[in-house]
């Protein structure tokens, strides 16, 4: 029995047997002819990209939103999501990239300058004019829900100042960019709990996962992010330790994306998979091994929850969903959406933001159904979270920040921790 | 822990699902992509051919009889005759859906509908919306295309039943009476459908290009979500019979059946772990303990008491083969019936009528519907198999397909959950 998932994507073109799950269940092209689906881009297309062409012989390709809903309804195990992928990084190889598609490729630098003076970088950038601009110069949509800098300092640097917990028991975080810039609330939250469960956490330097640059085609670049991420994180895995990550969307590329899109195998990136956890698949491996404090108190909501199409792509069930129904009071609606229409940084871009927002209209109706007293949606992903803001107007949390708050380490309306 | 997991998300593994569901078991359904119901023709094949000679059925659960007594091996034959409850109860189901089903005036006739190239297909109930197909009927047949829809030939499929003694003519109207899009595939056209502004339109084209008295067939097509509304209103405003033709896939009356049938599960409390692989298992003695799908860190473990089987057969990937001749089964590596040697698995013609062994591979079981050995003992005491899985039945041939799906899945569910 094989344990780990990692199959040569070339080699799952020939499974393809055109029965059009795919093209049934896209989101994009179910409201765009612009893509006209994965089953013609991806293993349609990919035979006509083999024998050395020198162009990629459809562009369409572009109009990919990577929320590989196709793999996870393709009967035959096609990895369609990444033979488009690798399609669009090879436009990339051929024809360059756009300046705008680099900027968002840079998404750690852009954070890290941004910071330097949230207030100004946020008044600079998220003004009316200057979003105007970025449209019309650049093609950054100016309606779409980019985040703003965090004005309370990065997460590094509020983990850096704080005391912490010293304990045997470890744990490695790993939280991404925009828990570090954008959202810390997230990464508090998650120390919060870590540290309420008896786990001394450390936090490591790291790296952007990559991702970015993987949806914009620049494989190159993406690739040294990766290898800067094992070579930092892999000592902690040698030690045993678990690596959890808030960010549903990091962990995956660090486990598996970047794996396979880049064709890097080998037992380095085995043992770094084989160390990490999604924080809500971490936390339901506590339950199953009965070390969860499951004394959580009384949240009464009602939480709609939109699983994001990352958190699908891990195949690893319902983490947190599974935890959440724990918590007393919580009544957790799951939705069925396919997408949240954001995709990564598809929706970003001023010709795919209105293809984003109808992607999104799924996700916002089943937002809307549940009635007018709800405070306070869920998703995994930060990207899902920020669509589902600017689509339904309802604050959404992290999952690990309502774990937090019924632990009573959190106030999910302040989005703060309650010291004590 | 679930009391039943069913793997496979087919029209087989629904249905069974369904079935332990109603009897108030917690069930999940663990399933590697979506199941062949987006490419079957949304009918329900009972038995259209008789194995062997390939002799048409005009009365299917007849001739059953003179099948289970000549292959007492044949899924049909382990059913004790509950076939028809099983459909009885599939008929309910579909009322209940929203999307119902019936079959032929003659009660216990097959159908005789019209495939997407013209041929007649046998069937036994189908969706309402193919009912006016049936080439029994008198009436002459108008068969509409749309110009520009891809793998849909109005002329192919009128010249083809003309010659089989059908009066059927074709013609066209433009795609843009019903999309804007350049490209579109059944799918979207039949959500483009569900706009009732489009369908007026449609209908008034349609009424102007048939004759009185004419039945009017048209790609299956009719709005997804509000197909029941669609068909009413088109019916209403030609004032004709409409029925819809099957197309490619991805086939709309499949997917619409899906659709139903899943989003009436997820009332029910079942759960579909979609994209879930099975890759291995734990058994202790003669029970599994639990099933463990691809993840992309470690494997997800799905724990329950009991265990059905309805991945399909070498089609539906329940069952894989390799070049040496190796033929397995892909979860429980259970015993297969199967052709010994490679050279057997075929027969010298392509369409032989009594078609070829190695598509009557599958897992032989008992009359629990319980996998068996060679030697006729059980192997797991918490497995069940249903559908194309099942040794012994070659249901492309037979035109079985969706009643052995049918029936063995709510058979073997029941025995399960009993």
């Amino acid at each position: 029995m094989h344990t780990a998932s990692w199959h040569s994507v070339g080699m799952t073109l020939d499974e393809c047997i055109k029965c059009n799950v795919c093209t049934t269940y896209c989101p994009v092209a179910a409201v765009t002819d612009k893509f006209p689906g994965p089953k013609y881009v991806g293993p349609q297309a990919q035979r006509f990209r083999e024998c050395g062409q020198l162009k990629s012989p459809d562009i369409s390709v572009d109009y990919c939103s990577a929320c590989r809903v196709c793999n996870e309804v393709c009967p035959s195990g096609v990895k369609i999501a990444e033979i488009n992928a690798r399609a669009k990084a090879q436009i990339v190889a051929d024809r360059g990239i756009p300046i705008r598609n680099w900027f968002f490729g840079r998404n750690e630098q852009l954070g890290k300058i941004g910071s330097i003076a949230p207030q100004i970088a946020n008044l600079g950038f998220h003004n009316p004019f200057s979003r105007f601009m970025a449209e019309k110069i650049m093609g950054v949509a100016r309606h779409a829900p980019i985040p703003h800098w965090s004005t309370a300092g990065s997460f590094g640097a509020w983990f850096r100042r704080t005391p912490r917990l010293k304990s045997d028991k470890k744990v490695v975080y790993f939280h991404g960019c925009s828990t570090n810039y954008y959202e810390p609330q997230v990464g508090k939250a998650a120390v919060a709990v870590l540290e309420h469960l008896g786990y001394q956490v450390i936090v490591p330097p790291q790296n952007c996962c990559g991702l970015p640059m993987l949806n914009n085609g620049e494989f190159r670049a993406a690739e040294k992010l990766y290898r800067s991420n094992i070579a930092k994180l892999l000592p902690y895995a040698d030690q045993g330790l678990p690596i959890v990550g808030t960010s549903v969307s990091c962990v995956l590329v660090l486990r598996e994306e970047a794996s396979e899109m880049l064709d890097i195998e080998n037992d380095e990136t085995r043992r770094l998979r084989n160390a990490l956890w999604d924080m809500s698949e971490w936390l339901r491996d506590l339950l199953e091994r009965g070390e969860l404090d499951t004394n959580f108190r009384e949240l009464k909501m009602i939480v709609p929850y939109h699983v994001s199409c990352q958190a699908r792509a891990h195949r690893m069930g319902r983490p947190s969903l599974d935890v959440m129904t724990l918590i007393p009071g919580l009544d957790v609606r799951e939705g069925n959406a396919k997408c949240c229409g954001l995709a990564g940084t598809y929706g970003y871009k001023a010709e795919k933001y209105d293809i984003a927002m109808k992607v999104g209209e799924e996700a916002f109706r089943f937002v809307r159904a549940q009635g007018d007293d709800v405070r306070f949606t869920t998703s995994d992903s930060e990207i899902c979270r920020w669509q589902l803001e600017h689509g339904t107007h309802k604050d959404c949390r992290a999952p690990i920040e309502i774990f937090a708050a019924a632990y009573g380490l959190y106030d999910l309306d302040k989005r703060r921790l309650i010291q004590k | 822990m679930s009391d039943l997991i069913v793997i496979g998300a087919g029209l087989c593994g629904l249905i069974a699902a369904y079935t332990a569901a109603r009897a108030g078991k917690q069930v999940k359904i663990v399933t590697k992509g979506l199941g062949a119901t987006h490419w079957h023709a949304g009918s329900i094949d009972v038995l259209g051919y008789y194995p062997d000679d390939a002799t048409p059925v005009m009365r299917p659960l007849e001739t059953l009889h003179d099948l289970t007594r000549a292959r007492p091996q044949h899924p049909y034959a382990i059913l004790d005759g509950t076939l028809s409850d099983a459909l009885e109860n599939f008929a309910s189901l579909t009322r209940e859906l929203g999307l119902p089903y019936a079959g032929a005036p003659n009660s216990g006739d097959n159908l005789w509908l019209p495939s997407p190239v013209g041929a007649a297909r046998p069937t036994f109930p189908a969706p309402r919306a193919q009912l006016a197909g049936d080439l029994r009927r008198a009436a002459p047949m108008l068969i509409v295309g749309l110009r520009g829809m891809r793998d849909f030939y109005p002329e192919l499929i009128a010249e083809n039943l003309s010659k089989q003694g059908q009066r059927a003519r074709a013609a066209f109207l433009p795609l843009d009476l019903i999309t804007d899009r350049r490209d579109s595939n059944t799918a979207q056209l039949a959500s483009a459908l569900d706009d009732p502004t489009r369908r007026a339109k449609l209908a008034a084209a349609l009424k102007q290009l048939a004759q009185p008295g004419e039945r009017i067939g048209i790609p299956a097509i009719l709005g997804m979500d509000a197909h029941a509304a669609a068909l009413d209103d088109l019916q209403a405003q030609t004032g004709a019979a409409i029925f819809e033709i099957p197309t490619l896939p991805p086939s709309v009356p499949g997917v619409r059946l899906t659709n139903a049938l899943r989003n009436h599960l997820r009332q029910l409390g079942v759960r579909v772990e979609i994209n879930a692989d099975v890759i291995g298992f734990h058994a202790e003695k003669d029970r599994v303990l639990w099933i463990e799908s691809d993840a992309s860190g470690r494997p997800l473990k799905h724990r329950a008491e009991k265990f059905l089987l309805a991945t399909g057969g070498i089609l539906g990937g329940g069952i894989d083969s390799d070049h040496t001749g190796k033929v397995w089964e892909r979860v429980f590596d259970l015993p297969l019936a199967v052709p010994r040697e490679r050279e057997q698995w075929f027969r010298a013609r392509f369409f032989d009528p009594a078609g070829h062994p190695i598509f009557r591979a599958g897992v032989p079981v008992n009359r629990e519907f319980q996998p068996i050995d060679a030697q006729g003992a059980r192997v797991y005491a918490n497995v069940w198999a249903a559908g194309n899985l099942l040794a012994h039945a070659d249901p492309i041939l037979e035109r079985s397909l969706e009643g052995l799906a049918i029936a063995t899945g709510i058979a073997a569910a029941r025995r399960a959950v009993k």
